[in-house]
């Protein structure tokens, strides 16, 4: 992508007003997007994004500067200009680059998206539109799209790092619209992974283009949902999005490191139920937030945040890891060279429990069951969060009852770790796009099915009185 | 103005075009400077600055229109561009008819005499930072940290080229600054921020943001929770303008003609209150969005949506008017070059009534005043105009703010709560601006649900 002579050239002009430490990232992105809307295929877009960041550090201080001219002329000028915010006495020589390939091992690819004909593209979304459109006359809208993308990357730096990646990441979107009486609910599933064009071959397109159409009917007939503190059973896989939102996010260097997160200096300390292990793993499989390494080129790791309650790390990277004094943990991760990484989760998850699903619910006497959750949002510093319930239920006398709509979930992290009273062994992953300081990333959500004690629901109905 | 769009490429990219037998043909190149500063702990701790651009290819292919772009500006972008473009024509299905726009001669320009010039040196700015970060930190001893301390400001400017004639360019200069501050007392912490937003340094007030972060955290500690159940609700002029936004689509002709807006069949009825207008202004002064002609090179004009609470048009593009039978209001709008033609608002607000949030609150004999609604991309469905969502605030008795309120959520339908609304306050704020520029004055509610204790 870049020579060795040219990327150590722009590195020493980096360091050239006595930075520390020097980064340089290189991209090169190509991608496909397609969307169909009411069973017609309204747009289709190609796309090649390539630039370059440049990071330089000076102890704490950091400056990024970045461009998508990528001659060695306008990298070495990009360089002095993010190097012009530093002065310092005493100069740092880079270490000389040294080229490591690396196997790909986490994210292995059949099928590169690019090599497959677009008209096969566009037979995915039409299947997943006949599959919602014709799953009930109440569906009267489909929209559904379509997403690839290879990222070409390089990263080097003054420590004399080289490193290059190639990463694909594959998504299929749906949403169905219910429609009665000059109302309209909606449902969404969004299926994606670190696979080529393999993962739309082998993945079960009909069902989340009935599933979709499903929650939306569901949710066309509910009444709104109660409001008030109650008992919340919230499924597996993307239900995961509470700790994402309650937790992970203070979890992450980035709020840990200035102590704007309440879990700041609990290293050691009981922060959740005993019930509670939670983990971010950017190493698994094909994961929709997995990768070979990090985005400033460390290996992506298993990394055990909770362990049975207690707090065992934060996600770190080189930056903040600096101000806390700990290690990197591969989970430092940007949107694209417009962006400086920062730590960020992968793929986060609460563990498996013990308890079957049937077992947590025939245990709960009244409350409410979030069958799918919507996205929230955090207030890292002090822990409040909120979130959409898409497709919830009453629970009355241990049995699962009417759907209900409009739920919303808050409270604030600390609290709603500790009253998990309940955790399932039917683990699974959601696919959600995080939008955080280094920019919207694709990152795994999961974990089985759990009870929370006492949560506020917010609804449009008063108390469960049911 | 500058643009880096180099000539040779516009014409190596539409010389390979007509090789290839096209005939309608456009280029829309767009690039922004950019610099961001953040200041923690008395230093700077952050800087950030980035030079960069991209072109977006269209033509007018096999009766459809196909869609490519790039950052790179090499030869192998230019087959790049064509032949994605034509491949991508060929996928599309949809009969709606999109075409490039052959321009309307002349176009209204910007007022010369106001004064885009920027004379604050980068030293200025840093000063500015630093002292409201001092100024935040010092106000009051229970302010803990300050949490973020942001300055940006960006230059983008935007090129449109066709091969039917047409060659516009346009400019827009933003600066803003947001600050966020923590107050702790005993073992509460409450956060509190502010922000501005102008067209260079000099337009954004520090103090008063220093001033409002701060105040905001101070006055929400020792809040709680209210009982549930149905309020009259002030929405404050920042919290009303970013649940306008969030439900700013219903109102594009795009979503009207694909069943996913309400709106549908709605021009000439009464959506809303007599006293309600919303107005779309791309003339506006200091509007961030203000513009001349929209990104299809159609002439954009000062519209009303809603006119005494009736319904009076959708935002259009050429696609979507011509399906329509009627003009282009002016709404094509591309997120940037990775985007394809779409619908936005430009510098869209509900036009601001007589009194200001104090007299309102003082006519209040019961209820909530909202200073901040959170979640707004996932508790809220544009689609039904259900919204679910967190928020704090006050709570009002006889007039007067009695104590602060939180961890509780407002629930309502947004299209409902246009025919609910009571008062239109006179504080017209914007919030911070993204693709287009939303602003809102305070709004009193007649009643909204809320979920509390």
């Amino acid at each position: 992508m870049l020579s060795k002579t040219t990327i150590e050239r722009v590195l020493t002009a980096a360091l050239s007003t006595g930075g520390d430490f020097a980064e340089v990232f290189v991209e090169d992105k190509t991608n496909t997007g397609i969307s169909l809307v009411g069973g017609v295929i309204e747009n289709t877009v190609s796309g090649r994004d390539y630039g370059v960041g440049i990071r330089v550090f000076n102890a704490f201080f950091s400056v990024y500067a970045y461009t998508n001219t990528a001659t060695e002329e306008s990298l070495i000028e990009t360089a002095k200009m993010a190097a012009a915010a530093i002065r310092n006495n005493k100069k740092l020589q880079i270490s000389a680059l040294h080229h490591v390939s690396i196997p790909n091992k986490i994210n292995p690819i059949s099928i590169f998206p690019e090599t497959v004909d677009k008209r096969r593209k566009v037979d995915v979304l039409r299947q997943a539109y006949q599959a919602a459109d014709t799953y009930d006359e109440i569906i009267t809208q489909v929209t559904a799209s379509y997403m690839d993308s290879t990222q070409q990357i390089l990263i080097a730096n003054s420590e004399g790092l080289m490193k290059e990646d190639k990463r694909v990441k594959s998504r299929l979107a749906v949403q169905a619209v219910a429609s009665k009486k000059g109302e309209m609910q909606s449902g969404y599933f969004g299926p994606g992974s670190g696979q080529g064009f393999e993962f739309f071959e082998n993945l079960d397109i009909d069902y989340y283009g009935r599933e979709s159409a499903r929650i939306a009917k569901s949710m066309m007939l509910a009444p709104y949902s109660p409001s008030g503190k109650m008992t919340v059973v919230i499924d597996n896989g993307f239900g995961g999005v509470i700790f994402h939102e309650a937790c992970g996010h203070g979890l992450e260097a980035t709020s840990v490191a200035k102590g704007n997160s309440i879990f700041a200096d609990k290293i050691g300390q009981q922060v959740a139920s005993k019930l509670v292990t939670a983990i971010d793993d950017g190493t698994i499989k094909n994961g929709w937030g997995s990768a070979n390494i990090d985005d400033e080129g460390n290996e992506t790791t298993r990394n055990v945040l909770i362990e049975n309650g207690i707090l065992r790390n934060y996600m770190v990277d080189k930056l903040n890891g600096r101000r806390m004094q700990m290690d990197v943990t591969g989970s430092s991760r940007r949107q694209s060279y417009r962006f400086a990484p920062t730590s960020r989760m992968t793929n986060t998850f609460i563990d498996n429990g013990t308890m079957t699903p049937n077992e947590i619910i025939a245990n709960t006497e009244k409350g409410l069951y979030a069958k799918y959750m919507g996205g929230g949002s955090v207030n890292p510093a002090t822990g409040e969060f909120n979130f959409a319930v898409m497709e919830g239920y009453k629970i009355e006398n241990g049995k699962i009852t009417t759907p209900v709509r409009g739920a919303t979930l808050i409270g604030t992290g600390i609290d709603v770790l500790q009253k998990i009273d309940m955790v399932g062994n039917n683990l699974s992953l959601g696919q959600g796009m995080c939008g955080s300081l280094s920019g919207s990333i694709p990152a795994n959500v999961g974990q089985p099915m759990i009870r929370v004690s006492e949560i506020t629901v917010g609804g449009r109905e008063g108390e469960n009185n049911a | 103005m500058r643009i880096m769009l180099d000539k040779k490429f516009v014409d190596k990219v539409l010389a390979y075009g007509r090789e290839k037998g096209l005939k309608d043909m456009e280029l829309y190149y767009s690039d922004s400077e950019e610099l961001t500063m953040k200041v923690f702990d008395g230093e700077i701790d952050n800087y950030s600055v980035s030079k960069s651009g991209g072109v977006s290819f269209r033509t007018h292919y096999a009766e459809k229109m196909g869609y490519a772009y790039t950052e790179k500006l090499d030869d192998f972008s230019v087959q790049f561009l064509v032949d994605n473009a034509m491949d991508n024509a060929l996928i599309i299905d949809s009969d709606d008819e999109e075409r490039i726009f052959e321009g309307a001669g002349e176009y209204k320009t910007r007022d010369n005499k106001i004064d885009l010039e920027d004379r604050s040196t980068q030293e200025d700015k840093i000063q500015g930072m630093l002292e409201m970060e001092s100024m935040a930190k010092n106000m009051d001893s229970r302010i803990q940290k300050v949490q973020y301390c942001v300055y940006g400001e960006l230059i983008v400017k935007s090129k449109i080229v066709n091969s039917k004639g047409l060659d516009l360019c346009h400019q827009a200069n933003l600066a803003y600054t947001y600050l966020g501050v923590v107050a702790k007392e005993g073992e509460e912490i409450k956060t509190g921020m502010s922000y501005r937003v102008g067209e260079k340094f000099t337009d954004l007030d520090t103090k008063a943001i220093a001033k409002e972060a701060v105040e905001e955290a101070i006055a929400m500690l020792g809040a709680s929770s209210v009982k549930s159940g149905d309020y009259p609700v002030i929405i404050k002029n920042n919290a009303a303008a970013d649940l306008l936004e969030a439900f700013s689509s219903v109102f594009s002709a795009e979503n009207v003609q694909k069943d996913l807006s309400l709106l549908k069949g709605k021009i000439g009825d009464k959506i809303a209150v007599d006293d309600l207008n919303i107005i779309d202004d791309p003339h506006m002064e200091k509007g961030f969005s203000t513009r001349f002609f929209d990104d299809e090179g159609f002439p954009t004009k000062r519209n009303e949506i809603v006119k005494d609470g009736i319904l009076k048009t959708y935002m259009h593009n050429l696609k979507t008017a011509k399906k329509s039978g009627i003009e282009s209001t002016g709404h094509a709008s591309r997120g940037s070059y990775k985007s394809s033609i779409g619908i936005s608002p430009t510098n869209f607000y509900f036009e601001p009534g007589k009194l200001n949030l104090d007299q309102m609150i003082m006519e209040m004999s019961k209820g909530l005043v909202i200073i901040d609604l959170q979640g707004l991309h996932s508790g809220l469905n544009p689609v039904s105009g259900d919204f679910s969502l967190s928020c704090y605030g006050y709570y009002v008795e006889e007039g007067k703010i009695v104590k602060p309120v939180n961890q509780i959520t407002v629930s309502g339908n947004f299209f409902q709560l246009l025919k609910n609304i009571e008062r239109i306050g006179s504080d017209l704020k914007f919030t911070l601006p993204s693709n287009a520029y939303i602003g809102s004055p305070s709004i009193w509610i007649q009643n909204l649900s809320i979920a509390g204790e």
